[in-house]
């Protein structure tokens, strides 16, 4: 896999008029999941049914936002390995805090937001100013997220409150209001990334340290914010999370380590940083889930539907490395 | 969690021990599996993590109390770490404990250290989590619970709501787990060709995780244009799922599950809008450590052992019949208590909410 070496390049391209750049890293993952799109219409025409997405979707739009938060910090050439503890703390902030009672989940939200602006710093510092490798600071500070885990739930799970579960896993348009959310994340990290300063220099800053380091860019202060804006986006996960499983257990995050690094690979996004696909992150989060969704219809036993989803993986990230 | 009676001090200690538990006139008779022999005993549980562990860990407490020839009680959690929970197996006997009852989550990876404490002298009880090995040469007794008999009590309720037959979905958790083959030896042995299992064989793999499960579910449905009854053995984790069949336009279907709360109350709200809705559970089985901490307390104090040597979970709700109990919902209280438990649903939120 090769760093994308020219990410804040001026030559006039008639591409980069579209409102998504038709970039080979989005056409491969784009043509991926029309394939499979075919394929579920072919062998398991339930998987895309109405009901199926109405169903699935909202887990889609976690894995979205989840992805995007794993993928500003890849461009950074880092590793957030604390996204499970970072969901899972807000699951139990807000649904332990408020204990049923709606009156009580503002504060609880606010709660968890700031645990998370917490851990993102702290993250941050360690990773950013202190030039700790990544993988180990993040593993070290999960660790440390899953004791404060325990200590709001002491490892038990809570039903959601009500009015959560209405925001999260309710519909409008008979669509999941989680969707919205997912497309919000996802029309902000793409303008900021792509149409403001900060979002141009953040890129020039994943793509070449020393080179941003040298016209004068705050390159650690950038890497730092990474792993903050990481934090608010698993935080908001974790909290929609909450809504949709009306039961969630304290370790709801746990699932989504390797998925969050699948879709930002799969995205097209280079693990040693660079230029970010918010939108082919996004898409790969669909099609990362549409292809579980795919593994379940077509009924195979679970040994199968596993080894379907680790060859997919297998393939994307093979598509990128041979090119 | 450490309850510790000084030397002498045994009848002040006991009766401190009953007013912070709450305990009433019943406390005062000792029960028979209570022999005058003093004992001290420890509960390890290979994971402590969830409500049902919770319960059912203050459950035992509150059962070994009930003796007052124990001496010293002593909890530890494996926190789901097998190498934890062989330490704490250990340790325990180095720290003199008597009797110790293991729920050995991790299976047979805890029996050499169960039969070297047992070899030591220790009274050794696993429970419900089979360890392999044998009673009277790799510990004193194992007090399991009878899953074969789960799938049983399901399978004579669905035949008695679908006597011709039909299309059952049953899901359990972690892939093989032994739980849910047993579970499906049960409902097999009553249900007949009529009854066909439309999931993958052996069940659904959900890992008893709620949004695993609402996926899993999402998809039998799409796939499924009729699905006449649901088995789950987590019947609390299906919760989230069950608003899926209304994206469809369907009813919920009947089903045979385990009790909690939760689903008591959601079946409450919303059986009058699926007509097919109707609810049976057995009891989730909290009383199992009971069962397990009677015998530990009997063979370590001299008393006589209880004749159970399975424990049977009872039929707790049935919306059809209306017996032993109709459906039960708790609004005042946490969704994630047991109501059908022993230990009385205020005294459960208790320990939830702590």
């Amino acid at each position: 896999m090769k760093a994308t070496s020219d990410p804040v390049s001026s030559r006039p391209d008639a591409r980069q008029i579209l409102p998504v750049s038709l970039t080979r890293e989005f056409l491969t993952v784009v043509i991926s999941t029309v394939a499979l799109i075919v394929l579920c219409r072919l062998f398991a025409p339930s998987s895309i049914s109405y009901g199926a997405l109405a169903g699935s979707l909202p887990f889609a739009a976690i894995l979205v936002i989840v992805g995007l938060g794993q993928m500003l910090v890849v461009q950074q050439g880092g590793f957030d390995l604390s996204v499970a503890g970072g969901v899972s703390l807000a699951v139990v902030v807000s649904t332990h805090i408020p204990a049923g009672n709606n009156a009580n989940l503002l504060p609880a939200v606010l709660m968890a937001a700031s645990f998370a602006l917490a851990i993102g710093v702290a993250n941050g510092v360690l990773v950013g100013l202190l030039r700790l490798n990544s993988i180990v600071a993040t593993i070290g500070m999960n660790a440390l997220i899953y004791g404060g885990v325990f200590a709001v739930s002491g490892g038990i799970p809570r039903s959601t409150t009500p009015l959560l579960a209405a925001i999260a896993g309710g519909d409008t348009f008979g669509f999941a209001n989680s969707i919205y959310f997912a497309l919000a994340i996802l029309l902000v990290v793409t303008l900021v990334l792509k149409k403001t300063v900060v979002g141009r220099r953040y890129e020039a800053i994943g793509a070449n340290p020393l080179a941003a380091r040298a016209v004068g860019l705050h390159v650690r202060l950038h890497q730092m914010m990474a792993y903050v804006y990481a934090q608010l986006t698993y935080c908001i996960a974790g909290i929609l999370l909450a809504g949709i499983t009306s039961q969630p257990t304290a370790f709801q995050g746990d699932s989504l380590l390797l998925p969050s690094v699948a879709v930002v690979v799969l995205g097209g996004t280079s693990l040693i940083g660079g230029r970010g696909f918010p939108v082919s992150t996004a898409i790969a989060a669909f099609f990362l889930n549409q292809l579980s969704q795919f593994a379940l219809a077509i009924g195979v036993p679970y040994s199968a539907q596993t080894i379907i989803q680790a060859l997919a993986l297998g393939f994307g990230i093979a598509v990128y490395s041979f090119r | 969690m450490r309850v510790l009676f000084p030397k002498g001090k045994i009848a002040v200690a006991s009766a401190a021990a009953m007013l912070a538990l709450g305990a009433s006139a019943a406390y005062a008779e000792t029960p028979s599996w209570c022999g005058q022999k003093k004992a001290s005993i420890a509960f390890l549980d290979g994971f402590g993590g969830n409500s049902w562990r919770v319960i059912t860990t203050a459950s035992a407490k509150e059962e070994a109390l009930k003796c007052p020839s124990i001496t010293q009680y002593e909890y530890a959690d494996g926190q789901g770490n097998t190498q934890k929970a062989i330490s704490d197996i250990n340790s325990m006997a180095a720290r003199g404990i008597d009797a110790l009852v293991v729920f050995g989550d991790a299976g047979p990876a805890v029996l050499p250290a169960l039969t070297s404490v047992y070899k030591a002298g220790k009274v050794v009880v696993p429970y419900r989590v089979v360890v392999g090995g044998e009673a009277g040469k790799n510990y004193s007794k194992y007090i399991g619970a009878s899953e074969k008999e789960d799938g049983v009590s399901w399978a004579n309720w669905i035949k008695s709501i679908l006597p011709s037959g039909g299309n059952v979905l049953f899901i359990s958790g972690p892939a093989g787990n032994s739980q849910g083959l047993s579970e499906l030896e049960g409902l097999k042995s009553v249900l007949g060709p009529e009854y066909k299992f439309i999931n993958p064989a052996p069940f659904d793999v959900t890992n008893w995780d709620p949004a695993l499960t609402q996926q899993v579910l999402t998809a039998e449905i799409a796939k499924n244009p009729k699905i006449d009854v649901i088995v789950s053995d987590f019947g609390p984790s299906l919760v989230g799922a069950l608003p899926v069949f209304k994206k469809f336009n369907r009813s919920i279907p009947p089903i045979a599950t385990s009790d909690g709360n939760i689903l008591g109350c959601f079946w409450t709200d919303n059986h009058a809008d699926n007509p097919d809705f109707k609810l049976f559970t057995v009891a989730t089985g909290n009383d199992n450590a009971r069962l397990a901490v009677q015998w530990a307390v009997a063979l370590a104090t001299g008393g006589t052992p209880p004749k159970e040597e399975v424990f049977v979970a009872p039929h707790f709700e049935d919306s059809v019949s209306g017996k032993p109990s109709m459906v039960q919902c708790r609004k005042d209280l946490p969704g994630d208590i047991y109501l059908s438990a022993q230990m009385k649903g205020e005294d459960q939120g208790k320990l939830i909410n702590k």
